[in-house]
């Protein structure tokens, strides 16, 4: 005989029909977090996304360092797209403490940034070829990707976490001989990304697999606020390069990439095209840069922020990518919220796997470009 | 048929790099080769000069015992403490020095940049693993000394693809 349940509780019903599958967070597919998944035989009836395991307290630990000690750790929660989590933090700061940054440094910035937004595209890519039983798509991008870490640890000298951008500027000048050898590498990997048309996009397994799955109509795109590559292969066009340019990116030739279809393939194919933007916009760059000059403003020992609050915004790898800091006349920040594009893709898992088969979830989960350490924080 | 002809396509595209040169290179034997001796700094201009930030490298004749790199260290990895030395140093009447715990480091270089008296800088050695805990703790002699790197291999792109070496 069963024992009797303390009064107020009260099992949850199984139903025969419904099977709760708990999908991660040891990382089987889904990263370092969970999706709590109910399939009715093979079809997907519901699904709960469960973030939060690798939360860190960034934004907590963020109030207890001042501003330039602020800059190692908050690069840990995207360790391959660490330019573009610092680059935020870089602006507002510059707006908090009344900084000018140099003309040199803000080419230096826009370069470090779009080579690292190539490496999170490939290191994604590679997890996306892999997760789809391609495992040359793996070994590829993997590869490809090493070109620009070799670049970007020839600039800042790290080869992940570079802690290279700071507010003022940059860490340190470009090396010598840097710009012939990142137009060398640069040259080479557009005509390797050419290639990555006929073994994956072009694919008939590929497109058999993402085609049709997932889909976001640009309705529910703008509804849900998504955000980066999952809004844009909806057909909207936003990129905040373009519509709130910093920096020196309204000097700069490029093209924001759209598709209409918002299936998973659009999504796995615009990060792809704008590797491409990334290269036109390293190149143009490169030539449009000062040849010389400063690269950093020299701040005081220990830079204080008036009684004020901003925010401030990039474009990252998985979209827009905010900080918003109040400082209250203390070397260290009162409070500091990070808006990730992760998080802000996370609500759309819900609609887009309800109904899909259960075989397709890591297609539908990996193409909305989703990083669980960033979303957490 | 389209299907089976993207199939030929993508497989034919794989095919095609057989004959490609081996990307990845025979890490004991070959090692990169970066720029420069490794990072520094130079606190006139406030500007770092490009290098590779691995272990760091102390000049004795310029350490002041400023506790200057201890500080910047605090908020960030806590890996730089400050020790007694048997040396006698006319800038440095404290006699004490930075000794730096490398299973704390992350490598950053705020201390080298923190650093007025260009005593500190990094230099390229990277490969500092150990059998135990404490042999990562580097004394300011040990940080004292230059290492021997042996660096050939760069990236080499030519028409069979890029390679290292």
């Amino acid at each position: 005989m069963t024992t009797p349940l303390p009064p107020g509780i009260e099992l949850e019903k199984i139903d025969e029909r419904i099977m709760t599958l708990n999908v991660g967070p040891q990382h089987p597919g889904s990263g370092h977090m969970r999706l709590i998944i109910k399939v009715d035989g093979d079809y997907i009836v519901s699904c709960d996304p469960d973030p939060g395991y690798v939360h860190r307290g960034e934004e907590k630990m963020a109030e207890y360092r001042n501003y330039i000690q602020n800059i190692p750790h908050l690069e840990r929660p995207v360790i391959h797209d660490s330019s573009n989590i610092l680059y935020p933090y870089c602006l507002a700061v510059e707006e908090l403490l009344d900084i000018e940054v140099p003309e040199r440094a803000k080419y230096v910035r826009v370069i470090a940034s779009e080579l690292n937004r190539c490496i999170y595209t490939l290191y994604w890519l590679a997890i996306y070829g892999i997760f789809l039983g391609h495992s040359t798509m793996f070994m590829w991008p993997a590869g490809d990707r090493e070109l620009f870490i070799d670049l970007l640890e020839a600039m800042s000298g790290a080869r992940v976490t570079h802690a290279f951008l700071v507010p003022g500027g940059v860490r340190n000048d470009l090396p010598a001989n840097f710009e012939e050898r990142c137009l060398r590498q640069v040259n080479y990997f557009e005509k390797r990304l050419k290639e990555y048309e006929a073994i994956f996009y072009q694919n008939p397994l590929l497109i058999a697999r993402t085609a049709g799955t997932g889909i976001l109509s640009r309705t529910d795109a703008i509804r849900l606020g998504t955000t980066g590559s999952v809004l844009r292969a909806s057909g909207v066009d936003f990129d905040v390069r373009k519509k709130e340019p910093y920096d020196v990116y309204e000097n700069l030739d490029f093209e924001t990439v759209v598709m209409k279809e918002g299936d998973s393939y659009a999504r796995s194919r615009v990060p792809y095209l704008e590797m491409f933007e990334s290269c036109r916009i390293i190149k143009d760059a490169l030539q449009k840069m000062p040849k010389s000059g400063s690269v950093r403003t020299k701040l005081k020992p220990n830079p204080k922020g008036g009684n004020d609050e901003v925010y401030r915004r990039v474009e990252s790898g998985r979209g827009a990518l905010g900080y918003y800091i109040v400082s209250n006349n203390r070397p260290e920040p009162y409070r500091v919220k990070i808006s990730v594009g992760s998080f802000r893709n996370l609500i759309c898992i819900p609609y887009l796997l309800k109904g899909e088969k259960l075989g397709n979830m890591p297609a539908v989960y990996w193409s909305l470009n989703y990083w669980p350490v960033e979303a957490d924080r | 048929m389209s299907t089976a002809g993207g199939i030929i396509k993508a497989l034919n595209s794989g095919m095609k790099h057989l004959a490609v040169k081996r990307f990845t290179l025979r890490y004991p034997e070959q090692k990169l080769k970066f720029v420069g001796d490794g990072f520094q700094f130079n606190p006139e201009t406030g500007v770092g000069i490009a290098g590779l930030r691995g272990r760091h490298i102390l000049y004795h004749e310029h350490c002041t015992g400023c506790q200057l790199c201890a500080v910047a260290c605090e908020g960030i990895a806590e890996a730089i403490g400050m020790v007694k030395v048997n040396e006698s140093w006319k800038q440095n009447k404290k006699a004490i020095m930075p000794q730096i715990d490398y299973g704390k480091c992350v490598f950053c270089g705020l201390c080298v940049d923190a650093c007025p008296f260009y005593a500190l800088y990094m230099t390229n050695d990277y490969e500092l693993s150990s059998f135990t805990k404490s042999a990562l703790i580097y004394t300011p002699a040990q940080l004292a000394v230059k290492p021997k790197m042996s660096q050939d291999v760069e990236i080499k792109i030519d028409d069979r693809g890029a390679s290292h070496g």
